[in-house]
């Protein structure tokens, strides 16, 4: 495996502005990674991910410093139909990017704009409605799903077109818990089934703790950090500093740290079982002692 | 014991001429100065329950009373005076050129005089924390500020009632708690404030009363603590309480806990007390 | 729900080949502008009914076109029957309503027989062609109609443009109902109990959070397309293919030869009525 995207010095500002939005981004993405993107609102998160199939600058006008390769190719520097290829972006709006009247027709589109024959399409189609779990919902219409399904949809829609990598732009902001974890599911499957390098933006930390190889965080256009989750997670003063929230109980043993008690950085858990085991060391530290 | 300032009898609704029910059958009573969270699925009935209370939707049957008075037949910009309601989408919401002038609609349309009016916004502009912005375009603004303009501007009327829907959809760590922070503060002047939201940890934090809605039913409803100490009632709606709740849950008999636990804090001073060095 | 959205059925107006269908819609909207007999006009109109119930289209929604050019038509056939002028030799109905005594108008407001006709065909004209358009937005796809223009020869970027704007008039009606929706909330009181004029002002502000809305999702949209490889090759595939079946042209046919006796029928007869 090999690095499939990279940042030299990248920097953008958009038309008609001085301030730079993203900041001499250096960074290398490995084929078959799951990234998350985090960092608060304004920090870059969107703006990054619609440089990666060139939707910056190509639509959006602006300038770029640097560039980014991915797979390759200066998505700067190719057409965006062209990036489509390689890579897919799924944009926040479910509604704006779902323009057909069935769900397979959405499904359909992109596939179609690649002069596929048409027992490829289908093949395609009933694939990438497996993968997200709508079969049996071919022939609704994309506005009349839920919110969940909506953005099953919009993923297929882009899965249909195989590409390298996928890029998602907070997937699950509008959604319950219940369409979160399964949008989060789907997204794990594209990584671990179908060895595909994906790239979310989002603020679900309970999830990232559990999915994610590596988190980048940005600040204010920067990159302030870009490492595992274990690392990011328990660092609570870079969080702090850069309004992510930790998952509660990463938050928990900081809280227990700050009264005093002596958990060591490397033990701060992620998970709820991670958690139960260190909360059992320290009282079952109490039974030892008593 | 406070008044009730709305009263929902027996309210059923549906949109197409016998189609599904939205809402069906239920009651609810909101007490005055009370900070209700409403939570459960998306299609659940949450939206549709308050565009029913608002007058955006008319009940198919059942009544609604808001302050003992009946509001069937009161046009949606009279109850508006009473009962406030940010929409979902800021986008729709936004129509002036300046954020003054955004904050300055609904005031204008009750009809306040221009000095109350500027004492209003100005009192907005500051709670809100948005008075660096006072003369932006509100379209122009970064989705944070957006929502932050748009619930100002509901509440520059004054309403009794205030009805947030997912004000905090795709807003960051900060700005959620920003968010809530300024319906505590309205709330803690004496308003009625209700909630309707995905974020259990949210509600768990901020809401004294939360109502579980559940294929177009009430499924549950009381304090926070009775409803999250029903995790087998709520998982039939896909609710997961909080992760701190689920791991209080999983270690109720090792650390000896008998109520919900809701916060980081509660949990970290429950483990305290079981160790050595904390006694 | 819009009044132009796809309705979902499997009917045989659903089935039929989409060219077939434009044809048939442009050729009907044609006929109607041009027969005027009250008559063969109200057969017109019953043949469109009748295809709307074959389509199994919501009756439900005639009765709101009926409703929306109830008023339309009445100032119609008002005006047509005090003001008719045209015909030599007019039927008068009634004779002059003022009488001679007023000053001015006194001796004005014949109601002739013939404009009342004129305006009630009017009416109904104007009503059957509001009828024929979602007998084929209802029952098509957008990727139908695309398909269906692309192989009329369109280039396939202008077919998706023109079918995506079509689809864009619920969106438009949606999001005009969401605004009013928020104006209601903040106290803005002319679409409930605001006068006519109150009203008409009241709409003019909703153009500008239109505009800025729909421009914003018409970007978006592009960024979508785009990111799915729209444009990226001279021409596309497509997941189904029309194929014209002998029954669509029999069909088609059979409108074709109804249309040239409606307007056959139509020259014998003459006049409105």
């Amino acid at each position: 495996m090999g690095t499939i995207i990279e940042a030299k010095e990248f920097s953008y500002s958009y038309p008609r502005r001085d301030n730079q939005v993203l900041k001499n981004l250096n960074f290398k993405v490995e084929e078959g990674e799951f990234i998350a993107i985090m960092g608060r609102n304004g920090a870059g998160k969107s703006t990054l991910t619609q440089a990666f199939n060139g939707v910056i600058p190509h639509l959006h006008g602006g300038t770029i410093w640097g560039n980014i390769l991915v797979d390759g190719v200066c998505s700067q520097e190719t057409e965006i139909t062209e990036m489509a290829q390689k890579v897919g972006v799924v944009l926040e709006d479910p509604e704006a990017q779902l323009f057909t009247t069935r769900v397979d027709d959405e499904m359909a589109f992109g596939i179609e704009n690649l002069c596929l024959p048409r027992e490829e399409i289908i093949e395609r189609i009933k694939w990438a409605t497996k993968v997200v779990r709508l079969e049996g919902f071919w022939d609704r219409e994309p506005t009349a799903l839920s919110g969940g399904q909506k953005q099953r949809c919009a993923i297929a829609a882009t899965l249909a077109m195989k590409p390298k990598i996928m890029v998602l732009d907070e997937p699950t902001s509008q959604l319950d818990p219940i369409g979160t974890f399964e949008v989060f599911d789907v997204i794990k499957s594209l990584k671990e089934e179908y060895g595909m390098t994906v790239m979310v933006a989002t603020h679900k930390s309970e999830h990232i703790a559990e999915y994610a190889d590596r988190i980048m965080v940005l600040e204010a256009g920067e990159i302030v950090a870009f490492d595992t989750p274990q690392v990011i997670f328990r660092n609570s003063e870079l969080l702090s500093h850069v309004a992510v929230r930790p998952p509660q109980v990463s938050a928990l043993a900081a809280y227990l740290n700050s009264m005093g008690q002596n958990i060591k950085r490397s033990d701060y858990p992620l998970l709820i079982e991670e958690a139960e085991v260190v909360i059992r060391n320290l009282i079952g530290g109490a039974s030892n002692g008593q | 014991m406070a008044n009730n300032i709305i009263e929902v009898k027996d309210l059923c609704y549906c949109y197409v001429d016998n189609g599904p029910w939205c809402v069906n059958h239920m009651s609810l009573e909101i007490a005055e100065g009370s900070f209700v969270g409403i939570i459960g699925q998306n299609g659940a009935g949450k939206s549709t329950l308050m565009k029913n209370l608002t007058g955006l939707l008319r009940p198919t049957h059942g009544t609604i009373h808001l302050n003992g008075e009946d509001i069937a037949d009161k046009p949606v910009a009279e109850i508006a005076n009473t009962l406030g309601y940010v929409l979902q989408n800021p986008d729709r919401q936004l129509f002036a050129d300046t954020v003054r002038e955004e904050l300055a609609f609904g005031p204008t349309n009750q009809g306040v005089s221009e000095e109350e009016v500027n004492k209003r916004i100005d009192y907005i502009l500051k709670s809100v924390g948005i008075m660096h912005l006072a003369d932006e375009y509100p379209p122009a603004l970064s989705k944070g500020d957006r929502a932050k303009v748009v619930i100002g501007s509901v509440l520059a009327m004054e309403p009794q009632v205030i009805i947030l829907d997912e004000p905090t959809g795709g807003q960051d760590y900060i700005g959620r708690y920003q968010i809530m922070d300024i319906a505590r503060k309205f709330h803690d002047r004496g308003h009625t404030v209700i909630v309707v939201t995905h974020s259990m940890a949210l509600v768990a934090e901020y809401c004294e009363k939360i109502v579980v809605l559940c294929n177009a039913e009430i499924l549950l409803q009381g304090t926070s603590k009775e409803v999250f100490s029903q995790p087998e009632v709520l998982a039939k709606t896909f609710i997961r309480p909080p992760q701190i709740t689920e791991l209080a849950n999983r270690m109720k008999e090792e650390l000896g806990i008998h109520e919900t636990l809701l916060s980081v804090e509660e949990m970290g001073d429950k483990v305290l007390e079981h160790i050595p060095s904390g006694e | 729900m819009s009044i132009l959205d796809y309705h979902y059925g499997d009917s045989y107006v659903h089935r039929m080949d989409p060219r077939v269908k434009m044809i048939l819609l442009v050729l009907l909207t044609i006929v109607v502008f041009i027969i005027s007999n009250f008559y063969v006009l109200v057969t017109m109109f019953a043949l469109v009914l009748l295809v709307w119930k074959t389509a199994k289209l919501p009756m439900k929604n005639i009765v709101r076109y009926m409703k929306f050019l109830l008023s339309l038509v009445a100032f119609l056939i008002v005006l047509q029957g005090l003001f008719f002028s045209s015909g030599d030799n007019p039927v008068i109905l009634m004779h002059p309503i003022i009488p001679d005594v007023v000053p001015v108008i006194g001796g004005h407001g014949t109601i002739y027989l013939d404009g009342i006709l004129f305006g009630l065909v009017l009416g109904l004209r104007l009503l059957t062609l509001v009828c024929i358009m979602p007998i084929f937005t209802m029952t098509t796809t957008i990727s139908e109609t695309a398909l269906g223009l692309v192989k009329l020869g369109m280039n396939y970027k202008y077919a998706y443009m023109t079918t995506t704007a079509l689809n864009l008039i619920p969106t438009l009606q949606e999001e005009t109902k969401m605004i009013m929706d928020a104006q209601k909330m903040r106290g803005f009181k002319a679409f409930e109990t605001g006068k006519l004029m109150e009203k008409l002002r009241a709409y003019v502000t909703l153009v500008v959070p239109l505009v800025v809305g729909s421009m914003r999702r018409a970007q978006l949209m592009g960024v979508a397309m785009e990111g799915r490889a729209f444009g990226a090759m001279k021409t596309r595939t497509y997941r189904e293919d029309l194929n014209l079946r002998t029954r669509d042209i029999v069909c088609g046919v059979f409108v074709m030869l109804l249309c040239i006796g409606v307007v056959y029928f139509n020259i014998r007869l003459g006049g409105w009525y």
